[in-house]
């Protein structure tokens, strides 16, 4: 496996701890974010997410652990190429959105100027154009959400955070903000994101992180995470024969007219084979891949339940 | 881009938005013209309070029960006496009274007249006369038996009328009294200044903890550069309100009758006045970032309006402390106090202004402000880390000497 540099990945960070009075909400996180990727850090409510995000960000100091933001071991010196939209989100009320959103690019170094100008174009792109010169307070909530999203973007930045981006926002607005995340890493950007909602995670992320009771617990694609389940495989025989339960792999189960079982480790064809020979023939085969959903609730609810049981045996 | 030069620029960028966010408001306005509010109500409530004092003092008299030959006398010498008293200081209007058989009888009888106050009353022989007065009105009788002694005196028939010739004499450049009025006016009107001003700070971090926008600027920027950044889009409020009122106050300056326009001008600092109008300008500003940025930090820990509301009044305590100590230095220059107040730092530009109106030397002026900058920065530093720790709850992370090497990453 060949070594890389820090300044090789967007996002590095290696054993990252964060205790809040006494208790320890991130226990040792690791993550390495590839420049250019999307990639979706995803765990169920209270997995440490928006902590380990606000770590890389430095808007909070990890108590141990280090991490890297685009090569610099200061999160403030990359502060100018990063963008990020928090999970609380917070808009001026009383700003317009164009102002609003220049104002966010000149905490980033754009020039006011610019800022407006890119910030007009960017309100025509998802369809808020007519809402330049309104004032927050006037805009609903999912429009205060884009324009703040305008906002983490208008400085076109190398690194995009987005902590839960997706909440909040109508299905019309989830596809915008889709295809704005698509637009930005066809741009070059890489895109950090947490979320709960594997739909996203599964039709955006090129690669994704399950963190759960304040540590990771899986890295890799969503092909990687779909496999580590078995796919299911529903067989029909030609002729119902109760005794062909014998010749199928354990955990086999009756449904309709066939048999509902896991992909055998060793593939689908010596079976098949095996029940061609055996005169079973094939009415039907249905090879079905486990769903990221699924593999998200098999990975975080087996970390629930070794917590459950170490909570029991410690009381 | 430099970290100084960029951290400069997020400070200028959310002053910037400070500023406007507070200026173009309706409550500006109002703010902006509080102080003619204030003088004008002042204004009417002292007119109304002048009018029941006058109307007071026109029913209110003092009472000499004399023989009708020295009526004349004393008449004049009330008349000549009461020029050596200010208008508002002087002695109730004289009524002279002819005496009756008994004039100690007559002089009680005068003293509880219904309907009229008389503060004292004069009865006997003029060179041995007794003065019926209350206790509290000693002055009163002091002045009426001055007035026995001077009739007495005048109606000496060998009593000379000095008639002194007075020659203007030039005014001193500098004068001592000159010098101490300049020091309390500078360290009065700065504490004025910051009074009126300073205490606004202490709320400012509330609207981005309560919009949550803290959060984007959290991440966009350091905390010392939004702490800074607030504190100077603030300051650039009070620079407009003290521009606003010092051009009125300039036109209204020319207005000014030309004897008090000469009372102003015993005011005779010993750096000059023009080095002392910099001065001034440069410690008010001192004075108000100093202030402000205590009260910054210590309002950023505050997490609803009422806890700010509750600062206020500490807030003011601080300030007037500061204002007494600088005061006491002012009028005490060279003492050991007023180095204490011209070095602790919240008292510094207080006690600085004054001393610029008690002593030549700038050289202590450029080491005081460039003393109070370095505890602006450091104020700022604690506040944003208080900030960060308290409300951001972030811990300060591993001292760098903890800190081991970065492991190289492998490919995931």
């Amino acid at each position: 496996m060949p070594e890389q540099r820090a300044e090789d990945w967007a996002v590095t960070a290696t054993g990252l701890i964060k205790r809040f009075e006494g208790k320890q909400v991130v226990g040792g996180v690791d993550l390495a974010v590839p420049r250019g990727a999307i990639y979706g850090v995803l765990g169920p409510n209270g997995a440490g997410k928006t902590t380990t995000l606000r770590m890389i960000l430095g808007i909070i100091e990890p108590d141990e652990g280090y991490r890297t933001l685009l090569g610099c071991e200061r999160p403030r010196d990359a502060g100018d190429r990063v963008g990020y939209l928090p999970e609380e989100r917070g808009l001026y009320p009383a700003m317009k959105a164009r102002e609003a959103i220049a104002f966010m690019g000149a905490l980033r170094g754009l020039a006011w100027g610019e800022g407006r100008r890119r910030a007009a174009d960017l309100l025509a792109q998802v369809g808020l154009a007519h809402a330049a010169d309104e004032k927050i307070r006037k805009l609903s909530k999912g429009m205060a959400q884009l324009v703040q999203l305008l906002g983490s973007v208008v400085h076109r930045p190398d690194l995009i955070v987005l902590d839960e981006p997706f909440s909040g926002l109508d299905p019309v607005n989830q596809e915008k903000l889709e295809a704005l995340i698509l637009a930005e890493r066809d741009r070059g950007a890489t895109i950090l994101f947490s979320t709960h909602v594997m739909a996203h995670a599964e039709r955006l992320c090129d690669r994704l992180a399950i963190i759960a009771g304040g540590q990771r617990q899986f890295e890799g694609t969503v092909d990687d995470a779909r496999a580590t389940l078995p796919a299911q495989v529903h067989y029909q025989p030609r002729q119902p024969n109760p005794a062909l339960a014998a010749q199928l792999p354990a955990g086999a189960t009756p449904e309709g007219d066939g048999w509902r079982f896991a992909m055998p480790p060793d593939g689908i064809e010596p079976l098949l084979n095996r029940l061609i020979a055996a005169g079973h023939g094939i009415a039907g085969l249905t090879i079905e891949r486990p769903t990221l959903h699924e593999a998200f609730v098999r990975i975080v609810g087996s970390v629930e339940d070794r917590r459950f049981a170490d909570r029991k045996a410690a009381a | 881009m430099s970290p100084f030069r960029r951290a400069l620029r997020q400070m200028l960028t959310i002053a910037r938005r400070d500023f406007i966010a507070t200026v173009f408001t309706p409550v500006f306005l109002l703010f902006l013209f509080a102080p003619a509010l204030i003088g004008g109500m002042s204004t009417i409530g002292g007119l109304g309070a002048a009018s029941m004092a006058d109307g007071a003092a026109d029913r209110a008299r003092l009472v000499v029960i004399a023989p009708p030959p020295l009526a004349a006398i004393l008449s004049r010498e009330d008349a000549r006496l009461r020029k050596l008293f200010r208008h508002d200081e002087r002695p109730s209007t004289l009524s002279i009274v002819a005496p009756q058989p008994d004039p100690a009888a007559q002089a009680r009888a005068l003293m509880g007249e219904q309907g009229r106050d008389t503060d004292a009353v004069l009865y006997g022989p003029i060179d041995r006369p007794s003065i019926l007065v209350p206790a509290r009105s000693r002055l009163t009788g002091n002045y009426l038996e001055a007035l026995a002694q001077a009739t007495v005196s005048a109606g000496r028939p060998d009593a000379v009328v000095v008639s002194a010739t007075r020659i203007a004499a030039p005014r001193p450049a500098v004068s001592l009294g000159g010098q101490h009025q300049s020091g309390f006016l500078a360290v009065f009107g700065i504490f004025f200044l910051t009074l009126f001003l300073a205490g606004q700070v202490v709320g400012t971090m509330a609207e981005e903890r309560n919009n949550k926008v803290i959060e984007v600027l959290a991440a966009a920027v350091p905390l010392e550069a939004v702490f800074g950044g607030k504190l100077i889009g603030m300051f650039g409020v009070a620079v407009l309100f003290v521009a606003f009122w010092g051009t009125v106050l300039g036109q209204v300056a020319a207005l000014i009758p030309p004897a008090i326009a000469a009372d102003l001008g015993t005011l005779t600092p010993a750096v000059g006045g023009p080095a002392f109008a910099i001065l001034f300008a440069a410690y008010f500003s001192m004075a108000y970032l100093l202030l402000g940025s205590v009260f910054l930090g210590i309002g950023a820990q505050a997490s609803t309006m009422r806890e700010i509301q509750m600062l206020s009044l500490p807030i003011t305590l601080v300030q007037v402390g500061m204002f007494a100590l600088a005061s006491a230095a002012a009028r005490l220059p060279n003492s050991l106090l007023a180095r204490v107040a011209e070095i602790f730092p919240l008292s510094s530009p207080f006690a600085m202004a004054g001393r610029a109106a008690n002593s030549p030397e700038i050289w202590p002026h450029l080491l005081a402000l460039g003393w109070q900058a370095l505890w602006v920065a450091l104020f700022i530093t604690v506040g944003a880390r208080l900030f960060r720790r308290g409300v951001l709850q972030s811990g300060g992370g591993r001292p760098f000497w903890r800190r081991r090497p970065r492991d190289p990453i492998s490919a995931a």
